[in-house]
């Protein structure tokens, strides 16, 4: 009876600890007071994992523990069973079926996996644990939605969870941020990030840093005020929170009208994971569009800090700098991107740089230290700016008023690009289209759609490429034709692969440095919004994409029946 | 020509009985006679298997005590057509007009809790609960997750079922909660209980609450055990007066 309460306490307090020498010394004392004859030999009790093994990256094969798979937003994988020679015996192991679908969207999600178990978020706030050998349940958690959602209703999405010890962290349609017990799928806590009833949602897939579980929102064709939050992975506590648009006569304030309550519902949602620069603690986040999306007869000014990408000193919450890609926008070109770190030669000196390929069409590179601006290139037909000037702001050629313009969903959107740093190449998924733009004034109530205007899109003039850009020059190194815009998320490997997906439900792999297709599957439904994963398992490489309803897992064929 | 008493009473309840108010406004079939013994047959064809014949829960919980622990008609009928996620109860596609005679059917049978409060003392309870029971159950976020978690535990099972659950734990075990072996190629045992299986794998989590996937095919041996990894609290290891504690404070448990 006192071994077992002891193992209890211990587990009890190995749970919440989260220092590293104290759990150390919680579980030298375990250890200690386990040691016995052998009975059942069973391993070491699962305590999950720490900030420590999230800061190594990809860098244990068996581990996918961040939605980018590290800080850096690479999502540049070190596996090299699969390749380019051998990728074209790449064959499907199991399929992994939801059992719900998305209205309007796609399965957006990225699996994390630990220790053979892989995790999943789905459409309609859905999750799993799944056997990552066979693709079989462990649990399954369904969230009881109201019925009166606002933005969550025209995207139920869900990109994926964060971990941290025996907690997994999801937020929800509803505009909530829960914690499940990793275990048994059972909910922790619970709160609220913001009013959904406002026009509030949120889908991005948690980041967890060092006590923090950092968390955006959506709803920016809403009524909405942007924000990006940190919480304490214990108790759900708000540590701080970043507005990105700014209170009257705060920093940034004189880019909106000084009358008008447009600071209240301005816009700049933060719906994508950001990526995180330990040494400098910084994190970087993308902001969405200004709201009303395209009537701004009432928003005059740059509209800060709308489609920008903001550094925020996570200590603190505080803004360290900022960079606007679409100053006072008025297309919806959201700068909801997974921003790419790299350190790197950049103009004969060594940079450490963050990278976004826009969904206005260009390719910045920025220094992530101070912000500077050090390239901005077109990665797409972009008839609207005519190129990025040297203080950073597109040169405006075509207003919309000489024929069309890129479509709202953009050159590229929220799906993950890819960055291979041998190669100096960024893989991103490119969407040509062409639309008319006409803006409306909206009904400005809460809870109701406030985008302000009505797109016509010429579907014959649309279609998409997988692009390959030098880095340090912006120039197109190949491409690789789609049939129409896509927006599957892409993933990379050392062995010189490029996985993609398409709107036709192709999921493909490329050579790296030529373009050359090797290998594709078809999936059955367009892949959309998710960008590939990958691990080891047994000794063989795994790689995953959800399509539609289902989740597949790829892998060379094994010598057995 | 009619041959059944469940297709009679169907055609009972549509001829006579049209849907006169919303499915968001409550129950167009409360009280109904007619409506609750179409939901009385629907209820045996249907949720006996799990809920019991008397409804009072076998792997299911147990459903007389719903009202008592404060749900609603619009609940009942949600949850009956939803399913309950991480359980085992699927949704359903039939008619609303069925699934709110099933409503009416429960809640006429419906009870206020038996747990009498002159009994057992809660805080000893408590005591023991900690002491006993944390290191398989969680209440709160807090304790083991090899067996269910209890936080809502006086809301879903009567007494009785409780009392059988600590004294006879083996007697019936709720699905994802039986007691598996598995004997890997090297001879290492693991103990576990049984989330999911098929022909060819099955997903345990085992007595470190480590969850794990395991092919058939890489086993030498896989025993279900029939029975529950619950070990059996008879009157030698758990007196009477201390089940009474400890039913008293289960019985403070719900949500």
């Amino acid at each position: 009876m006192l071994l077992s309460r002891y193992l209890t306490f211990g587990k009890f307090m190995l749970a919440r600890e989260s220092r590293p020498l104290m759990r150390f010394v919680v579980i030298i004392m375990l250890a200690l007071s386990t040691l016995s004859p052998a009975q059942s030999v069973a391993q070491d009790a699962d305590t999950g994992i720490g900030y420590e093994d999230i800061l190594q990256g990809l860098s244990d094969p068996s581990r996918w523990l961040t939605f980018s798979g590290d800080y850096s937003g690479q999502r540049h994988s070190p596996l090299d069973q699969i390749t380019p020679e051998n990728v074209h015996r790449l064959v499907p192991q199991w399929t992994f079926q939801t059992g719900t679908t998305t209205r309007g969207r796609g399965f957006e999600t990225t699996p994390l996996v630990l220790d053979g178990v892989l995790y999943v978020t789905g459409s309609n706030n859905y999750a799993w644990a799944i056997d990552a050998r066979t693709g079989r349940p462990f649990w399954q958690y369904r969230r009881d939605l109201p019925d009166d959602l606002t933005y969550g209703a025209s995207a139920p999405v869900n990109r994926g969870f964060g971990m941290l010890g025996n907690r997994l962290f999801m937020v929800t349609l509803d505009a909530h941020l829960i914690a499940l017990d990793r275990t048994t799928g059972n909910v922790l806590w619970d709160i609220e990030l913001a009013d959904y009833h406002i026009g509030y949602s949120s889908t991005m897939a948690p980041l967890v840093i060092d006590g923090m579980v950092i968390a955006g929102i959506s709803g920016g064709e809403y009524p909405t005020r942007g924000f990006v939050d940190a919480y304490d992975p214990e108790t759900g506590d708000r540590i701080w929170r970043f507005n990105t648009i700014p209170g009257p006569g705060e920093p940034g304030s004189e880019t909106w009208p000084s009358d008008g309550d447009n600071l209240a519902r301005g816009g700049g949602t933060t719906w994508m994971t950001g990526s995180y620069d330990p040494d400098l603690d910084l994190l970087y986040w993308g902001t969405g569009n200004p709201n009303p999306d395209y009537y701004d007869e009432e928003r005059e000014g740059a509209n800060l800090y709308t489609n920008s990408l903001v550094a925020i000193d996570a200590s603190t919450g505080t803004l360290r700098w900022y960079f606007q890609f679409t100053p006072h926008d008025i297309n919806d070109w959201d700068s909801n991107h997974v921003p790419v770190l790299a350190d790197m030669m950049f103009e004969g000196e060594m940079r450490s740089v963050v990278m976004v390929a826009n969904r206005n069409g260009f390719f910045y590179v920025l220094d992530r230290v101070t912000g500077e601006f050090l390239l901005g290139k077109p990665f797409t037909d972009t008839t609207w700016a005519r190129e990025i000037g040297p203080d950073g702001r597109p040169i405006i050629l075509n207003d919309g008023s000489l024929g069309c313009l890129p479509e709202p969903w953009g050159g590229t959107n929220f799906m993950p690009p890819s960055f291979n740093p041998a190669l100096g190449l960024m893989f991103i998924t490119a969407r040509e289209s062409c639309a008319t733009y006409v803006p409306q004034e909206p009904d400005f109530t809460l809870g109701r759609n406030t985008s302000g205007g009505v797109i016509w899109i010429d579907r014959d003039q649309g279609y998409g490429a997988l692009r390959a850009v030098d880095v340090r020059t912006g120039e197109l190194k190949w491409e690789f034709l789609y049939p129409s815009p896509t927006m599957a998320g892409v993933m990379t490997t050392v062995s010189g692969l490029v996985f993609a997906g398409d709107h036709q439900g192709n999921f493909m792999a490329f050579e790296a440095s030529t373009g050359e297709n090797l290998w594709h599957y078809q999936t059955g439904s367009r892949i959309w919004g998710a960008a590939p994963m990958t691990h080891m398992l047994d000794g063989r490489q795994y790689v995953l994409i959800p399509s539609g309803t289902t989740l597949v897992a790829f892998a060379l064929p094994e010598d057995r029946p | 020509m009619v041959r059944s008493t469940l297709t009679r009473l169907f055609l009972i309840l549509y001829a006579f009985a049209p849907l006169s108010a919303s499915a968001q406004g409550g129950n167009p079939y409360d009280g109904d006679r007619t409506a609750i013994r179409a939901g009385r047959a629907l209820y045996g064809a249907r949720c006996a298997q799990c809920h019991g014949g008397d409804a009072k829960g076998i792997s299911g919980p147990d459903l007389t005590l719903l009202w008592a622990a404060g749900t609603s008609d619009d609940r009942v009928f949600r949850t009956i057509q939803t399913g309950v996620s991480g359980s085992i109860m699927p949704s359903s596609a039939a008619p609303e007009k069925e699934i709110w005679a099933l409503v009416a059917y429960v809640k006429s049978i419906s009870t206020v809790p038996e747990f009498d409060n002159d009994r057992g003392d809660a805080v000893l309870g408590r005591e023991i609960f900690s002491s006993t029971c944390t290191q398989c159950h969680s209440v709160n976020g807090v304790g083991g997750r090899l067996g269910p978690d209890l936080s809502r535990i006086a809301a879903i099972r009567s007494r009785d079922m409780l009392i059988r659950s600590i004294r006879d734990p083996s007697a019936s075990v709720a699905v994802g909660y039986r007691a598996v072996t598995l004997v890997t190629r090297d001879g290492e045992r693991i103990r576990g209980v049984t989330k999911s299986e098929d022909v060819f794998s099955i997903q345990i989590v085992d007595t470190n609450e480590r969850l794990q996937g395991y092919v058939k095919a890489d086993l030498q041996e896989l025993i279900h055990e029939d029975r529950s990894l619950m070990r059996q609290f008879d009157p030698g290891r758990l007196s009477d007066a201390q089940l009474d504690d400890l039913l008293q404070y289960l019985s403070t448990l719900r949500g």
